[in-house]
């Protein structure tokens, strides 16, 4: 019987993350970091307008959904562009960052400046509108 | 680790559904045996190569050859990464089942049906998605490849 309230159990923690993670899927969350606190690896990557620093690892399946999205978006906008970070082995650069999971997509102004950063694989149509005060 | 090629990533999907069908059982039944095989079969996966898993076999010769063929595929990385994770939960399900430690069986046989169920449903690996998480707490993922 305790294995059915496990079974039970486990299906409503699936669900719930299933959710939560589908939720915060491409959420945008707006920054105003001071450009100071950027690890080369990162910083090493801007150009100029707004660089979209996509932090990815060898382990991770959505970051290659999010890179097509990505240079595909950046290659139609003027101002925008992209560059993938693999951090698979740079843990000390997105610990900087606080960034958790991958992909995680950090949008940064030519003098470092985080403007934005978003979590999972993007959502095309928002994030332009979110980059628009931001480009040139 | 030899490298696999990249593969369709309807396979592995399928295969997430078989290996959520048998941690249920498990999780159900307590039979640990069941649970050793499986945990057997996540470290062939994730440490020699998925060619090994005969759920992938049966994706191919019985439900690919029905499918529209797809271009899409998937790198072999994040999933054998995923089968490591995998390994690790249903060995310490396995040792608590056998060792008379039932509750510690059913909490981790749990966490693993949780992590395939999302891969077959949603296609999430939470495995892959936590490994910047995972890395901090466990050195030896450290330079893996």
């Amino acid at each position: 019987m305790t294995g059915v309230w496990a079974l039970l159990g486990a299906l409503a923690v699936a669900g719930a993350i299933g959710v939560l993670l589908k939720v915060r899927e491409g959420r945008i969350s707006s920054r105003s970091t001071p450009s100071a606190d950027l690890p080369a690896p990162v910083r090493d990557l801007l150009a100029p307008g707004v660089t979209l620093v996509q932090l990815s690892t060898t382990f991770c399946a959505p970051c290659r959904h999010a890179k097509v999205v990505l240079s595909d978006l950046a290659d139609r906008t003027d101002g925008l562009t992209h560059a993938e970070l693999d951090v698979t082995n740079l843990p000390e650069v997105t610990t900087s960052l606080g960034v958790m999971r991958t992909p995680t997509t950090l949008a940064l102004t030519a003098d470092g400046r985080e403007v934005l950063r978003v979590g999972g694989v993007p959502k095309r149509d928002s994030l332009l509108a979110a980059l628009r005060p931001h480009l040139p | 680790m030899p490298k696999d090629s990249p593969v369709d990533p309807r396979g592995p999907r399928f295969s997430a559904w078989m290996t959520t069908v048998v941690l249920a059982v498990v999780l159900l039944t307590g039979w640990w045996r069941l649970l050793a095989a499986q945990t057997v079969l996540f470290a062939m996966c994730a440490f020699i190569s998925l060619k090994l898993n005969p759920w992938g076999h049966v994706y191919r010769y019985a439900i690919q050859p029905r499918l529209t063929p797809t271009t899409e595929r998937e790198e072999a990385a994040p999933l054998r990464f995923a089968q490591g994770v995998g390994f690790v939960f249903a060995l310490i399900g396995t040792l608590g089942y056998a060792t008379g430690l039932t509750t510690l069986g059913m909490v981790a046989t749990g966490f693993a049906l949780v992590a395939a169920l999302l891969n077959a449903a949603l296609g999430l690996c939470l495995g892959c998605e936590m490994y910047l998480v995972l890395r901090r707490y466990v050195p030896a993922l450290a330079r893996p490849q």
